[in-house]
């Protein structure tokens, strides 16, 4: 019954922060991409109520179909709800590939949704390609980021990735563009959710910015002490970025913990990274993600860190910092 | 006996280094340059049973063997030999004589409250006239109805300045030419105990070092430890027990510096290379880390002694001298690796050397250690 | 009450050698702890068996040197631990160790109340068995907890996702899966470590023992596939710059101050030179 239809790439349309994180229009770019070369639609999912923003949104950045379901019961995100919602319209249609952002919720969600449909996922993706024989190419990071595994799901679909917000570029808006729209109606008999949704409220607390800065200011054992730490926050106030450590750093109670960067800690983008006095054990590179531009100060010239980064500069971190500060005083112009 | 670490010794070692990274690395430079006894983090310790090391559980011990208590000094004095000194001393030669001496009723007073550390114990033997020849003590105790009254002065007493309890090594016997000495357990609380100002040390400066005086200071008659006579029994039997804390202080002390010190030699360019690429750079490593594995091995082998009930003294002093001799030798090529640096407070080794220098003299100078461990040669059958 | 904790091996990551002419981990010579987002789902069993009447069983997947991780959780405070190895199981992705998890709880805990797990390991990061399990013992679930609250058998839970503040309520039994922002573990005492290995026991399982043979493994195990293994390019400039540090932050700015400044929307320029004289 299925074999006649055109294969499909979903992507889960992750709206709830579309303003910050447009990785689902990313995810939309590359399915656009991939869809290409084995002939297949890009569909969107949306779940929610009045969703029609997303519906234009997805549809003038590339979506050729979207399936949508509005309706007051999806007001708000629910694992349960849309896993259950999911796995129908799965076992419907057979999608051969699900891509989802690896935001919080989609890294809780994709894996139960994996389960569920019996495949296999690869976790916080940093690339997708297509295999020569057809298959979804899953790049993921491994063993703390220093590694790129290639992944691939032979035998069973559809094939799923969570993808690292970032990964991709968006395809610019086209208002004029135009999609098969599918308005669904919520299905009956879909399993009460077990989990109760008590209270939210959108956070408004800094500590998630660092995420998004584009400039961070990173600083290492290597600042010496707590004093001298502390002028990293100085020097990020000027470059209008913020502050992140790294674990050893935390543990000495420089920093707090929702600055730590790395595996345990918060994974970076900034367009540029200073980073003082940092080693580069692997569990904190593994959160520097795609960093454009590295700058890295370190005494000893061996360090990985400089050898990661554009500009290395050999010498005491915490004298940089203080003739970094003292230069940018005089040469920037408001 | 055990040369490999098993799992239970390689744990212990993990968790204390966690706990001294996290609590004590970010204040040991500073309670050392302020010479300030870190109180908030005695708390931290006391419910991890720093203070009761190989107390039996009930009594609130944690009734390590000797490796795991050699263990966990080292791996506090290897990020700060003061805060390693306090528990050695308290948990080596205040503890230790209590389980081995106390009577029934002792214990139950005594042991919960040391063993949880709401009580800091010393060990107060040494005087101005009275150092390793524990026959010249001058601090006097005369029976007066059901108490004892003592009188003298006891210098460098380690956790003098906060210790609640502490064993002090009184004359009993008069008797010329037949000097008898027994061991009181005094409470700070108890009248006429008054303690000096603290001593400006050289190093482990966080540890409140001070005299102590006694004027007319009265303790109950059942407050005597083991029996009347049994001092120099008590003090020898300690001394050695001491000695393995020394030891695995000293150890931990050169670690740490051993440590700074390759850490440093990798990341220290000149003539555009990292110093440890330097031959003489390596030989004083290879040198360091022979010298301390090879004490840390002499120190297992006088606690697997001690755990087996068979004498340990001989075994103990031989640790002692070395882990100490290899402390103050490793913590000087630390500082000569760090060239000016290493002489600055800037760096931790600084802190390590002056902190190494007292394994050698302290708990018998290195020169006694080497009479005792002749005297036991000598005195062995001849072969 | 009776709590499940998974937890897991993972390398000391600061000791991890690597190999760079291979492109290999040395894990043969890393020694492993405890992965902390385990450790701090630990240390939130241990706070609830404060407050209730509550059984920790502590659970884990890996070679026979994970023993050590589990005399660690029995020193902090677990009541029970549980090893499951076995050769065969060695590789297993996230989608067959969640299958394997299930198993074990099954066969040794069948009446828990709540299974913990951490949020993510430090090593592979997938943060995927714990979704998996939930699945696979068909749970009500939610994923990087930072709070609970327990009445009778409702579990209360807070937790932040994507800059979202949540409060969700659901009923034992339950999985849950906690991040590293509350719950710090508590230092083990030295009591417990020498309990730990004194009169406590791991037991250990292995595939057999809870049904799997090796056919059924490969039918049911992993999904995945990892075809190739690689190491990161690095596409950096690695233009090094050395000399006293006024020199050098001179001639940082010289060379990137434009695009410094694009980036920050200021303009950064050096002062003319013309006052020197």
């Amino acid at each position: 019954m299925t074999t006649n239809r055109r294969k499909s790439i979903w992507v889960f349309g992750d709206y709830r922060n579309y303003y910050q994180n447009r990785v689902t229009l990313q995810l939309i770019a590359r399915a656009v991409a991939l869809a290409k070369t084995i002939n297949a639609e890009v569909c969107a999912l949306i779940f929610g109520h009045e969703i029609d923003e997303w519906i234009m949104e997805y549809t003038a950045h590339g979506a050729d179909r979207i399936l949508a379901i509005d309706d007051p019961a999806l007001k708000s995100y629910s694992t349960e709800k849309y896993l259950a919602i999911i796995e129908r319209l799965a076992r419907e249609r057979d999608p051969e590939i699900i891509l989802i952002g690896a935001t919080d919720f989609g890294r809780e969600f994709a894996p139960r949704l994996a389960k569920r449909l019996k495949t296999g996922l690869s976790a916080d993706c940093v690339g997708l390609d297509i295999t020569e024989d057809g298959l979804l190419l899953q790049i993921a990071p491994s063993f703390g980021g220093n590694m790129l595994a290639e992944i691939v799901t032979e035998f069973h679909r559809p094939q799923m990735a969570t993808v690292r917000p970032g990964t991709f570029k968006e395809i610019p808006h086209d208002y004029e563009r135009t999609a098969i729209v599918e308005r669904l109606p919520l299905m009956k008999g879909l399993p009460k959710p077990r989990v109760r949704l008590i209270e939210y409220e959108r956070s408004v607390e800094k500590e998630h910015t660092i995420e998004n800065a584009s400039v961070i200011v990173c600083g290492g054992r290597g600042m010496g002490n707590k004093e001298k730490f502390k002028k990293l926050q100085e020097l990020a106030r000027l470059l209008g970025g913020d502050v992140g450590a790294t674990r050893p750093v935390v543990y000495a109670g420089w920093a707090e913990h929702n600055v730590l960067v790395g595996q345990a800690g918060k994974h970076i983008k900034p367009k540029i990274l200073f980073s003082f006095g940092i080693s580069g054990a692997i569990q904190h590179t593994a959160g520097l993600g795609e960093a454009d531009f590295i700058v890295a100060i370190n005494k000893n010239p061996q360090a990985t860190m400089l050898k990661m980064a554009d500009v290395a500069i050999v010498g005491d971190a915490s004298d940089v910092v203080n003739n970094l500060i003292k230069e940018l005083k005089k040469r920037i112009r408001e | 006996m055990l040369i490999n670490p098993c799992p239970k010794h390689k744990l212990i070692r993990d968790s204390v280094r966690s706990f001294a990274e996290t609590e004590l690395a970010p204040i040991a430079a500073e309670i050392d340059r302020k010479a300030v006894f870190p109180r908030e983090i005695i708390e931290k310790m006391r419910p991890l049973n720093f203070f009761g090391l190989q107390a039996p559980r009930e009594f609130g011990g944690a009734a390590l063997d000797s490796v795991s208590a050699a263990i966990v000094v080292e791996e506090l004095s290897r990020v700060c030999a003061a805060i390693g000194l306090c528990v050695t001393v308290h948990n080596g030669v205040a503890l230790y004589p209590f389980m081995k001496f106390a009577g029934k009723d002792q214990k139950n007073e005594y042991l919960p409250k040391l063993t949880s550390g709401e009580f800091i114990g010393a060990f107060s033997l040494t005087e101005a006239n009275a150092g390793s020849d524990s026959a010249s003590v001058e601090t006097t105790a005369v029976k007066r109805n059901n108490e004892y009254v003592l009188n003298g002065t006891k210098i460098f007493v380690t956790n003098g300045g906060v210790c609640d309890i502490a064993l002090i090594f009184a004359l009993t016997g008069f008797e010329p030419g037949k000097p008898q000495s027994s061991v009181f357990i005094v409470e700070s609380k108890s009248p006429g105990f008054l303690r000096g100002e603290l001593e400006d040390l050289c190093g482990m400066r966080a540890n409140p070092v001070s005299s102590l005086f006694l004027e007319d200071c009265c303790v109950p008659e059942q407050n005597v430890l083991g029996n009347i006579g049994d001092g120099m029994k008590i003090g020898l039997a300690t001394l050695d027990n001491g000695r393995i804390g020394v030891a695995a202080q000293a150890l931990g002390i050169a670690q740490g510096a051993y440590e700074a010190a390759v850490k440093y030699a990798k990341e220290r360019q000149q003539f555009k290379k990292p110093i440890a690429s330097l031959q003489t750079i390596q030989n004083y490593i290879a040198d360091m880390a022979t010298e301390i594995t090879a004490g840390r091995l002499l120190l297992y082998r006088a606690c697997s002694l001690k755990d087996g009930g068979a004498p340990f003294g001989c075994e103990a002093s031989m640790a002692k001298l070395y882990c100490s001799t290899v402390a103050s030798k490793v913590t000087s090529l630390a500082v000569q690796i760090h060239g000016g640096y290493g002489y600055s407070k800037e760096y931790d080794v600084e802190r390590y050397f002056r902190d190494a220098k007292v394994t050698e003299i302290y708990e018998g100078t290195s020169e006694i250690q080497r009479m005792v461990i002749a005297r036991t040669i000598l005195s062995q059958l001849t072969f | 009450m009776k709590l499940v904790v998974c937890i897991k091996q993972v390398p000391k990551v600061t000791e991890l050698p690597w190999d760079e002419k291979t492109g290999t981990l040395r894990r043969d010579l890393a020694s492993g702890m405890m992965n902390p987002a385990c450790k701090h789902a630990l240390e939130a069993a241990l706070q609830i068996k404060e407050n209730h009447n509550a059984s920790i069983t502590v659970i884990t997947m890996g070679p026979p040197a994970a023993e050590e991780m589990l005399r660690e959780a029995l020193a902090m405070g677990a009541d029970e631990a549980i090893l499951i190895c076995d050769w065969l199981l060695a590789g297993s992705d996230t989608f067959a160790t969640s299958l394997v998890l299930k198993e074990a709880i099954k066969k040794q805990c069948p009446k828990f109340d709540l299974i913990l797990c951490g949020a993510y390991t430090a090593d592979s990061e997938t943060a995927q068995v714990g979704p998996q399990l939930a699945e696979e013992l068909d749970l009500p679930a939610a994923a990087y907890v930072e709070k609970m609250e327990i009445t009778g058998k409702t579990l209360r839970v807070r937790r932040l996702v994507d800059n979202f503040r949540e409060t969700l309520e659901m009923e034992f039994p339950a999985l849950v899966t906690v991040s590293m922002e509350n719950y710090k573990p508590r230092y083990t005492s030295l009591a417990g470590l020498e309990n730990a290995f004194d009169q406590k026991d791991v037991s250990v399982l292995d595939a057999k023992s809870l049904g799997l043979s090796s056919s059924s493994i490969e039918q049911k195990g992993s999904r995945t596939r990892v075809r190739k293994v690689f190491l990161r390019k690095a596409q950096k400039g690695n233009v090094v710059l050395q000399g006293a540090a006024s020199n050098v932050v001179h001639e940082f700015l010289d060379r990137y101050q434009r695009k410094i400044g694009t980036v920050i929307g200021k303009s950064i320029e050096e002062k003319k030179q013309h006052d020197d004289k």
